[in-house]
């Protein structure tokens, strides 16, 4: 992992700072903080790696995206502020379970093309949710990505049109009518 | 006696103890409430305000703290304590309880104004004429002193306050409340309420009652409340005041009347009792932040501290009187605890409702099954019955737990989804002397009170009764339609579960095998009261709240009634 780890850390050094984060899927929406940096738990290419995955899995539409959103900023505080030690080791180490399982797919997920990339990550979610035991931390993983997004106000608002405010309960909407 | 400081002295300020205040004080008596727990205030402490963005981690509550703090209240509750609201639950290190060996129990609870009337659910429900009459008939327990005709008019003084939104059925076993309008069912309900009506006779699918308002009264609005917004933010408090608790209703309809003292982290540690005149003289507290000790009196004694918390001030209450604890020469202080009793949940999937979805978030609630088992079916390996609550809704947002990445994933979030059905059933526990709480011999909290112990068990009846009851939730489902029907193999709740705990104080007609009369007062000392769950002769199926505060105002009227005469 040594020499992978240090490849990504050159990686993100050449792409860019923060200023390159962008939510269209270029080769800079891996980077999700300054360059070189991690977060306060995640390291600078755990941070790439969640960028990655969360801009495949949540990307920008005509709603804003999981990076415009900052998921990864939000997971790195989750696992720094919610999650024991027992759940960040799980974590990490699913992490790494990943990584190498989306490079093994791809080539190099972290270089490789966004279409390149958006093969692997499916072909890996498919055999998480097709009865895959040993992926059950990228589903959790997952989860806390999608979760995450909807509890920002983007993902809330904009996404999910949720409304502080209802005034008023209706049992039945239909969908081509309702919003 | 010198002339007491107060008429009245309430311990607790929630479901029953706001009642009891209220009841009293509106009857011109000078009352005390005694809290244990500090003072929630709604301007600082809900938190129902907070949108989703507002909380960090996902609103949930670190899991180093859970385990700290929490162990008891996350695991019984984890769907009510997240971070903005976990300043309503206990800590459980710092009010430890014992579990006798091979029992385990859940005493899940908040110290605070109000008490669990902010967390509660809120379904709400009268108990019918055969809850009263049961034990009597099948020799179980003791009899009830009262029966349904003797609580009607409670019951209707107290719902017209509340407010309690729900559906007139006429239905024998569950009589209606005085109603404000229901959440009308979804659509997917409205299909499973008519096959199953269809398909068994005698079954009932009706909109489940909840303690929401939905035409505000012009007594409700002068207390500041005002309509169910559909938030359902409700175990955050409600700014709305449309739910019902203590704190959004009865504590300022008592304070209203100038005749209401309330004091906080007051921890009564026990009843002083004068042999003299058989009444109780005093209730000496310890606060809980000074430790210093205060005696209080007054001409009458409510206890509303929860059924265990009640019980426990009476066997910390021992005198050469009452030596195994006050108003205890029945030995049934602290027995006969019951809960209501579940186990598995069933769901199942309804199609055909794809292009439907909702407006609003509707608090509580959704569909009720009112008791039919020994009601309206009498092929039964069991006795008693249960009611089952449930609903259907899209099922929506599922939390990326669904195949898929990019755009299409991120869309189907937006969508209803499927709508899937859930029901639950709430069981009746029938009372057994042998399930209670004692004092722990040595073990004291901070304060130096003894620590509880229990020592709960369901028996056969309670087993036999839940297995059928998950057997019929699967044919009503397939009745109506449902595919993927799901139960899981979980065993009964545990005790305490569904925070109802009662029947550790119960009234009957003898002194020697109850400690209440018929008016919640106790047979052995004139002046005490208990009108918490403790007075429940038997658990009937239904949430009991409802129940607490109409026997709290009757008790309290007639407490009014006996001062009045000078008779207490």
């Amino acid at each position: 992992m040594k020499t992978r780890r240090e490849f990504l850390q050159g990686l993100i050094i050449s792409v860019g700072g923060a200023s390159a984060l962008s939510a269209c899927g270029d080769a800079a929406t891996i980077v999700a903080t300054a360059a070189g940096e991690g977060g306060r738990f995640y390291s600078a290419d755990e941070m790439a790696l969640i960028s990655r995955i969360s801009d495949l899995v949540i990307p920008r539409t005509e709603t804003p995206g999981a990076l415009d959103a900052n998921v990864p900023g939000y997971l790195d505080a989750l696992m720094s502020d919610w999650a024991s030690a027992e759940t960040q080791n799980n974590h990490r180490e699913a992490l790494q379970l990943i990584s190498q399982r989306l490079d093994s797919l791809s080539g190099n997920f972290m270089t490789t093309s966004e279409a390149g990339a958006a093969a692997a990550l499916s072909e890996l979610d498919s055999d998480a949710f097709d009865g895959d035991n040993g992926l059950g931390g990228y589903r959790s993983l997952k989860g806390y990505i999608t979760q995450s997004y909807f509890a920002t106000e983007a993902g809330a608002t904009e996404e999910l049109k949720w409304v502080a405010l209802p005034g008023r309960w209706d049992p039945s909407v239909d969908i081509s009518t309702g919003d | 006696m010198a002339e007491a400081e107060f008429d009245a002295i309430v311990v607790g300020s929630g479901m029953s103890g706001g009642m009891s205040a209220k009841e009293l004080c509106q009857r011109g008596l000078k009352v005390l409430v005694l809290e244990r727990g500090p003072e929630i205030v709604p301007e600082r402490d809900y938190t129902d305000q907070l949108a989703p963005w507002e909380s960090d981690h996902l609103d949930n509550v670190a899991q180093d703290e859970i385990k700290k703090h929490y162990y008891k209240q996350y695991s019984g509750v984890a769907y009510a304590i997240k971070e903005s609201t976990k300043h309503f639950w206990v800590k459980d290190d710092e009010h430890p309880y014992e579990e006798a060996e091979g029992t385990s129990y859940d005493w899940l609870r908040g110290y605070h104004t109000a008490g669990r009337s902010i967390m509660w659910s809120r379904q709400t429900y009268r108990l019918g004429p055969q809850d009263f009459t049961a034990n009597l008939e099948e020799g179980v327990g003791v009899d009830w002193p009262v029966r349904y005709e003797d609580i009607v008019p409670w019951y209707e003084k107290v719902e017209t306050f509340v407010g309690v939104s729900g559906s007139e059925e006429s239905l024998d076993q569950l009589p209606d409340s005085v109603f404000q309008p229901a959440f009308e069912l979804t659509d997917a309900e409205k299909t499973f309420k008519q096959k199953v009506e269809t398909r068994f006779n005698g079954r009932n699918v009706i909109p489940a009652r909840i303690a929401h308002l939905t035409n505000a009264t012009e007594e409700q609005r002068a207390l500041g409340r005002s309509n169910c917004q559909a938030r359902n933010r409700c175990h955050h408090g409600c700014t709305f005041k449309a739910y019902f608790s203590s704190l959004n209703a009865t504590l300022p309809a008592a304070e209203r009347t100038g005749n209401l003292t309330m004091v906080h982290n007051a921890i009564v540690q026990g009843l002083d009792y004068d042999p003299a005149n058989n009444r109780i003289s005093g209730v000496r507290v310890v606060d809980a932040e000074t430790n210093e000790a205060r005696t209080y009196n007054s001409r009458v004694v409510f206890l509303n501290a929860s059924a265990i918390a009640s019980a426990m001030i009476l066997l910390q209450s021992k005198s050469e009187s009452f030596p195994t604890g006050l108003a205890n020469r029945s030995d049934q202080v602290g027995r006969n605890l019951m809960d209501h009793v579940s186990s598995a949940g069933v769901a199942g999937i309804m199609t055909g409702f794809e292009d439907k979805t909702v407006f609003g978030r509707r608090p509580s609630g959704g569909i009720y099954i009112p008791r039919y088992a020994n009601v309206t079916e009498n092929d039964k390996p069991y006795k008693r019955g249960f009611g089952f609550q449930g609903g259907a809704r899209p099922l929506g947002n599922s939390g990326g737990q669904i195949a898929g990445i990019g755009r299409d994933f991120k869309e189907a979030h937006k969508r209803p989804g499927p709508w899937r059905f859930s029901v639950l059933a709430f069981g009746e526990q029938l009372p057994n002397p042998e399930n209670r709480v004692t004092l722990h011999a040595s073990r004291r909290d901070r304060w130096g009170n003894p620590v509880p112990v229990f020592n709960v068990s369901y028996g056969e009846n309670e087993r036999i009764m839940q297995k059928e009851a998950v057997k019929d939730a699967q044919a009503m489902m397939e009745a109506a339609g449902c595919i993927n029907i799901t139960t899981s193999n979980a065993d009964l709740s545990k005790p305490g579960n569904r925070i109802h705990e009662m029947g550790t104080a119960r009234m009957g007609r003898d002194p020697t095998t109850s400690v209440l009369n018929g008016w919640a007062q106790a047979h052995d000392v004139p002046n005490l009261f208990i009108t918490d769950g403790a007075f429940m002769t038997s658990s009937a199926c239904q949430n009991p709240s409802l129940t607490y505060m109409a026997f709290s105002a009757r008790a309290a009227n007639y407490a009014a009634d006996l001062i009045s005469e000078g008779v207490i």
